[in-house]
């Protein structure tokens, strides 16, 4: 990094050390109560241990398992459908009402639902992740392979390209940023939910730790597990726009 | 509008197996109440107000934070894209905190605001805030630069360029933010009146679901994704009239 790339960054430091030092001043005095806010260095402590413990592993492992597994079916759903619908008329048509009917359904509404069909263990919350993760996805996808070139496609054909060639050497390249677009928004929704299903369900997981901590009334504890979750958060946005990045290096982004 | 036939056949088809999935005794659960019955329970909740006051003690919460998020996600917004101190401060704090899932937070606010009505609109606000700042600034930089060159040749003062250019000027990016945020925060109220508390729409899904009243649970649901569509539609429809000359017109919130 440049020498005045690392200057800008010098302020932003700054200001997230003085809140935190502020939030510390504060709590420490009793300005807050420390029994709702924490000082930051508690929290850390509380973070490093629930982490060097090993208490982390299971439910971390636990929450991303579900996460992932939901997410991806959403995602390959999603983009099935979507490629579907993007690139036929009649797809388009038949499914069309049905999705407008369902995207508005706020989905967390339907976890109740949920639970009483599928219980409270992982076939719900991967039933739920990927219910949430599949329509943003969807709705990329389906723009996103409208707005291929007709041009390119038409070159492809041209040039002898079968439909599986045309498919997966111009639409898929030519959309991708779309369908990763819809893919990491979908991403962050999933995150929100698996945590919130695990909250109502208490059958492990972070979710179900966090909001434990909460009715036990372990202010420390519970802020640690926040911290779990916001590096979760933070860890699993990095890694989406490296991989976004890599894939589609030759794209400004959508 | 043409062409939707087959679809509209699709979603009749469907609906028309749900009912006969339950008259024919096909599946017998009292978790599967027939649609008609889903439609029946929406429509008393409707006609007798119990879903009114709860779908409404909701919305108001929610625009509560709604309100919130949205006028400090502008502000802020304004402040980080127009002054080069200010971005540099804090712009790696919203990138930081932003990640951060917003269920996740909720046990934590709950120490600080307790069970009721501050809790939710806390939670909305800030689940409102990030999509409008981020699009604040997006929109804000992504104003022609040609636009500020004629201010300055017209020796415009700066305060007056930007209530009258630049914010114009961004206003359908601002839009668009507050848009997704719309649907985001009816979401978040929904999942903190289902953690926290005794109100709300909610609550009462979760209550109607120990209580196994399937059909009013499923009446409700219908009733809200009913008013999730209804405030997205107003929203579209304000966004119209205000940014009137925008060429860009797209549906595209989800949640």
């Amino acid at each position: 990094m440049t020498r005045a790339g690392l200057m800008g960054r010098v302020p932003g430091a700054l200001f997230v050390v003085a809140v935190l030092a502020a939030v510390e001043a504060a709590s420490r005095t009793g300005f807050f109560n420390s029994a709702a806010v924490p000082p930051p260095s508690v929290v850390a402590g509380a973070f490093a241990g629930i982490v060097t413990s090993g208490a982390v592993v299971k439910p971390l492992l636990q929450t991303l398992g579900l996460l992932f597994a939901g997410y991806a079916i959403g995602c390959t759903c999603a983009l099935v459908l979507g490629i579907l619908m993007g690139s036929f008329r009649r797809v388009y048509d038949l499914f069309e009402p049905l999705t407008e009917l369902l995207r508005p359904i706020p989905k967390p509404a339907l976890l109740p639902a949920l639970m009483l069909f599928l219980g409270l263990g992982a076939t719900m919350k991967v039933t739920i992740v990927a219910l949430a993760a599949f329509f943003p996805v969807l709705i990329n996808a389906v723009q996103g392979t409208r707005s291929v070139d007709p041009t390119m496609i038409d070159t492809g054909r041209t040039f002898g390209y079968g439909t599986a060639a045309i498919l997966g050497r111009i639409v898929l390249p030519a959309a991708a940023p779309y369908y990763l677009a819809g893919m990491r928004v979908s991403l962050a929704i999933a995150l929100v939910v698996i945590v919130v299903a695990e909250m109502l369900t208490a059958n492990g997981g972070v979710g179900a730790t966090l909001i434990d901590m909460q009715h036990e009334f372990q202010v420390r504890a519970t802020y640690g597990w926040l911290t779990v979750l916001a590096v979760t958060g933070f860890s699993l946005n990095v890694l989406f726009r490296w991989i976004e990045r890599r894939l589609t290096f030759w794209s400004p982004s959508v | 509008m043409k062409g939707r036939t087959s679809g509209v056949v699709l979603v009749v088809a469907l609906l028309a197996c749900w009912e006969a999935s339950v008259r024919l005794g096909i599946v017998t659960s009292t978790n599967w109440p027939p649609f008609t019955a889903v439609l029946a329970a929406a429509w008393h909740g409707l006609a007798d107000g119990e879903l009114v006051t709860v779908i409404g003690s909701s919305l108001y919460r929610m625009l509560c934070g709604y309100l919130i998020g949205s006028a400090l996600g502008i502000g802020i917004g304004l402040a980080i894209a127009l002054s080069r101190p200010v971005r540099l401060t804090l712009e790696p704090a919203i990138e930081l905190v932003r990640p951060v899932p917003i269920t996740a937070i909720i046990p934590v606010l709950i120490f600080i605001f307790g069970l009721d009505d501050p809790l939710k609109i806390v939670c909305v606000a800030v689940a409102t805030f990030f999509p409008v700042v981020i699009n604040t600034i997006a929109g804000t930089g992504a104003v022609d630069p040609i636009y500020l060159d004629v201010c300055r040749t017209f020796g415009i003062p700066r305060a007056t360029t930007i209530g009258r250019v630049v914010i114009p000027a961004a206003l359908p990016f601002i839009l668009a933010g507050m848009r997704t945020s719309l649907a985001v925060a009816l979401v978040v109220t929904v999942i903190a009146e289902m953690l926290a508390g005794q109100q709300g729409v909610g609550y009462y899904l979760i209550s109607m679901q120990y209580a196994l009243r399937a059909a009013d649970m499923y009446g409700s649901i219908v009733v809200l994704t009913l008013t999730a569509y209804l405030l997205n539609r107003l929203f579209v429809w304000w966004e119209g009239r205000l940014i009137f000359w925008s060429r860009t017109r797209e549906l595209e919130p989800s949640a």
